[in-house]
C-alpha cells in the first residue's frame, strides 16, 4: 500500500517570500497526521499544493500514489478537504449546501444523510448556514468532507476559532474518524494540545521547512523524562544530584535532573529521592514528567532556527 | 467523469436562490413600467415602432450595462463573499465546467432580460392605450425589425459581459468592478457620439440604434470580440490559483 501522502522537496515563494522551502513529507496510510507550525509557518500553502490549489515551484505530490501535478482529478478524488471553515453558501441550509458538493461529486443521494448523521447533524439540516454557530459551521465542513467517503482527509485548523466545548466536539469527531470509516487524516494546526489528542504521526514545519517527522510514540520516547523536586535547600540538591550523576537544571527553588533519552523515570525518582534524603534534605516535592509535544515541537522549532540563521 | 450538465444544475441551484432571480425580473420590468407612464403622460398617439425603439434605447443605453454589471458581480460574489474557491477547486471536477456553468447562465439571464424587456415593453404599452385610447399608435408594430434590433443589442453586449465577468472574478472584492461598470455606463450616456464609442463595451449595444457602418462594426465587435474574451476568460478560470 502507497503513503496516503508522499512530498519530495515541494517549495513555493511569494514575491521575496520563500512560503514552503523543500518539504519532504510522508503520511502513512491509516494515520493521524498532525501538521504543526505556527501562523505563517506555511502549512496551508503545502496543503494547497497537494490539493492542486497552487502549483509548486519545484519537488511534487503525490496522493496515493498519483502525482499531483500531472493528474489532479485522480489525486482530488482520494481526497476530501476542510480549508475554509467558512466556506458555504449562507443563503442556503446545510442540506442544500451538502447537496451542491454531492452532486458535483456525483455521489449517491444517500451520502448526505449518512454524513449528516455522522457530524450529528440531521437535526440542524435544513436551518440556513447563516444561523449556524462557528461550531455547526465547522461540523459541517466535516460533513462536507465525509461525502463519497475518501480515503484522505486533509483537515486544515478544523478547531479553529471554536469555543472550548466546540473544541471538544470536533476531537471527539476526530478520534472516532479514523476507527469508524478507516481514513487517513493530514490535520494541520497550531495547537499542539489538539493535535496531541489525535495525532499518531506530527511533522513540524518551520519557517517553511519540515524540521521533525515521525510517529509521535517513537518521537516522544526519544525525548528525555525530568524530574522536578524541591526540596528545602534547592542548591545542595543540585549538587547531590550532580554527584550522583544526574545532569541538573536549576530554576530558583526548582532543581529538575534530566534523565537521558530512554531511561526509565521510576527507578531513577526513586534512586535521586534516596539521595536527597541521605543527604539530610527536606524533600517535599519529587515528580518525573513525560515530555510533551510542547517540548518536541520547541525543540525542533528552535532547531529549525538556528539552522535558519546558519544558512 | 463529472458531467458539465451537473455544472449547470448546482450552478442554477445557487443563483436561483439568489439576488440574482430578482434582478432578472426586475430590470426590464422597470423599462416596461417607465414606458406605461409615459405613454400614458404624452398621451397623443405615436408608432408602434418608435416606442419600441424609444424601450430598446433606454435598455441599451443604461439597463442592460447595468444590469450585466449587477449580475455579473452577483454570480462572482456568489462564490467570492463566502470563499467558496479553495473547495470548488479542490473537488474532482474539471474547473472549466464551474466557469463556462457561470457564463452560460449569465449570458442566459441576459437573453431573458433583453426579451422580457422587449416583451414587457410591448404589454405596458397595450395596458397603456387601454387605459388612454386617444394614444393608441397608428400604425401595427414591424415585430421582425424591433425583434432583430434587441437580438443585435443582446448579441452585440457579449464583449461587455465577457469584460465585466472578468473584473467581478478578477477581484474579490466588489468594488473594482462596479465602478468599472457606472463609469462605462457614465460615459457611454454621456458621450454616446464620440468615436471610441465604437470600441467601448459598455456603448457597443447603444450602436445597434446607429446608422449601418457603425452598427455592422460594433456588432460584430461586441459579438465575435465577446466569445473571444469569454474563451480566454475560460481558460484563464481553469489555470489560476487560489491562493
Amino acid at each position: 500500500m502507497p503513503d496516503a501522502i508522499e512530498t519530495d522537496a515541494i517549495s513555493r515563494r511569494f514575491g521575496n517570500q520563500q512560503a514552503v522551502d523543500a518539504v519532504s513529507m510522508t503520511v502513512p496510510a491509516q494515520s493521524v497526521y498532525g501538521f504543526l507550525g505556527r501562523n505563517g509557518a506555511g502549512k496551508t500553502t503545502t496543503l494547497k499544493m497537494l490539493l492542486g490549489l497552487l502549483r509548486a515551484d519545484s519537488g511534487s505530490a503525490r496522493v496515493a500514489g498519483i502525482d499531483v501535478a500531472t493528474d489532479r482529478l485522480a489525486a482530488a478524488r482520494k481526497i476530501g478537504a476542510l480549508l475554509e471553515a467558512q466556506g458555504f453558501y449562507r443563503y442556503l441550509s446545510g442540506r442544500d449546501n451538502l447537496e451542491i458538493t454531492r452532486r458535483l461529486l456525483g455521489c449517491p443521494a444517500s451520502e448526505t444523510a449518512r454524513v449528516l448523521a455522522v457530524t450529528d447533524m440531521t437535526a440542524h439540516a435544513r436551518r440556513r448556514v447563516a444561523d449556524y454557530s462557528l461550531g455547526m459551521c465547522q461540523r459541517l465542513g466535516l460533513a462536507r468532507v465525509m461525502l463519497g467517503a475518501p480515503a484522505i482527509l486533509i483537515l486544515d485548523e478544523p478547531t479553529n476559532g471554536l469555543d472550548p466545548e466546540g473544541i471538544a466536539s470536533v476531537r471527539t469527531l476526530l478520534r472516532e474518524l479514523p476507527d469508524r470509516t478507516g481514513v487517513t487524516m493530514l490535520v494541520s494546526s497550531h495547537l499542539l494540545g489538539e493535535v496531541e489528542q489525535v495525532a499518531t504521526h506530527v511533522g513540524i514545519l518551520n519557517h517553511g521547512r519540515l524540521v521533525q517527522e515521525g510517529d509521535l510514540a517513537s518521537l516522544r520516547a526519544g525525548l528525555a523524562t525530568e524530574i522536578r523536586c524541591e526540596t528545602d535547600d534547592p542548591a545542595r540538591a543540585a549538587q547531590v544530584a550532580a554527584a550522583h550523576g544526574f545532569t541538573v537544571k536549576q530554576d530558583d527553588e526548582v532543581v529538575v535532573a534530566v534523565l537521558a533519552p530512554g531511561e526509565a523515570p521510576r527507578p531513577a525518582a526513586a534512586a535521586l529521592n534516596r539521595a536527597l534524603c541521605l543527604a539530610g534534605l527536606g524533600v517535599h516535592h519529587l515528580a518525573p514528567r513525560t515530555r510533551s509535544l510542547q517540548h518536541l515541537y520547541q525543540q525542533a522549532s528552535a532547531a529549525g532556527a538556528t539552522d535558519l540563521e546558519t544558512r | 467523469m463529472p458531467r458539465f450538465r451537473t455544472a449547470l444544475l448546482v450552478e442554477y441551484r445557487k443563483l436561483s436562490r439568489s439576488l440574482a432571480a430578482v434582478l432578472v425580473v426586475v430590470a426590464p420590468a422597470l423599462v416596461a413600467a417607465f414606458l406605461f407612464c409615459n405613454l400614458l403622460r404624452v398621451g397623443r398617439a405615436q408608432p408602434w415602432d418608435m416606442w419600441m425603439m424609444k424601450a430598446a434605447a433606454i435598455w441599451a443605453f443604461f439597463m442592460l450595462p447595468m444590469s450585466v454589471t449587477a449580475l455579473t458581480l452577483l454570480v462572482a460574489q456568489v462564490e467570492h463573499g463566502p470563499r467558496t474557491w479553495s473547495h470548488l477547486y479542490a473537488l474532482p471536477v474539471p474547473r472549466w465546467h464551474y466557469g463556462a456553468a457561470k457564463i452560460a447562465w449569465i449570458c442566459a439571464a441576459v437573453a431573458l432580460m433583453t426579451g422580457a424587456a422587449a416583451v414587457g415593453s410591448w404589454l405596458a404599452l397595450h395596458a397603456a392605450v387601454a387605459l388612454k385610447p386617444s394614444a393608441a399608435p397608428p400604425q401595427a408594430l414591424h415585430v421582425a425589425r424591433i425583434a432583430m434590433l434587441f437580438a443585435s443589442i443582446y448579441a452585440s453586449s457579449l464583449l461587455l459581459i465577457a469584460v465585466q465577468l472578468w473584473l467581478a472574478l478578477r477581484w474579490h472584492s466588489f468594488v473594482p468592478a462596479l465602478a468599472v461598470g457606472i463609469g462605462g455606463t457614465f460615459f457611454a450616456v454621456v458621450a454616446s457620439g464620440a468615436k471610441i464609442g465604437m470600441v467601448l463595451p459598455w456603448q457597443i449595444p447603444v450602436n445597434m440604434l446607429a446608422a449601418p457602418p457603425r452598427a455592422h462594426a460594433s456588432l460584430l465587435l461586441g459579438s465575435v470580440g465577446g466569445l473571444l474574451v469569454l474563451a480566454w476568460l475560460l481558460i484563464r478560470f481553469s489555470r489560476r490559483e487560489v491562493q
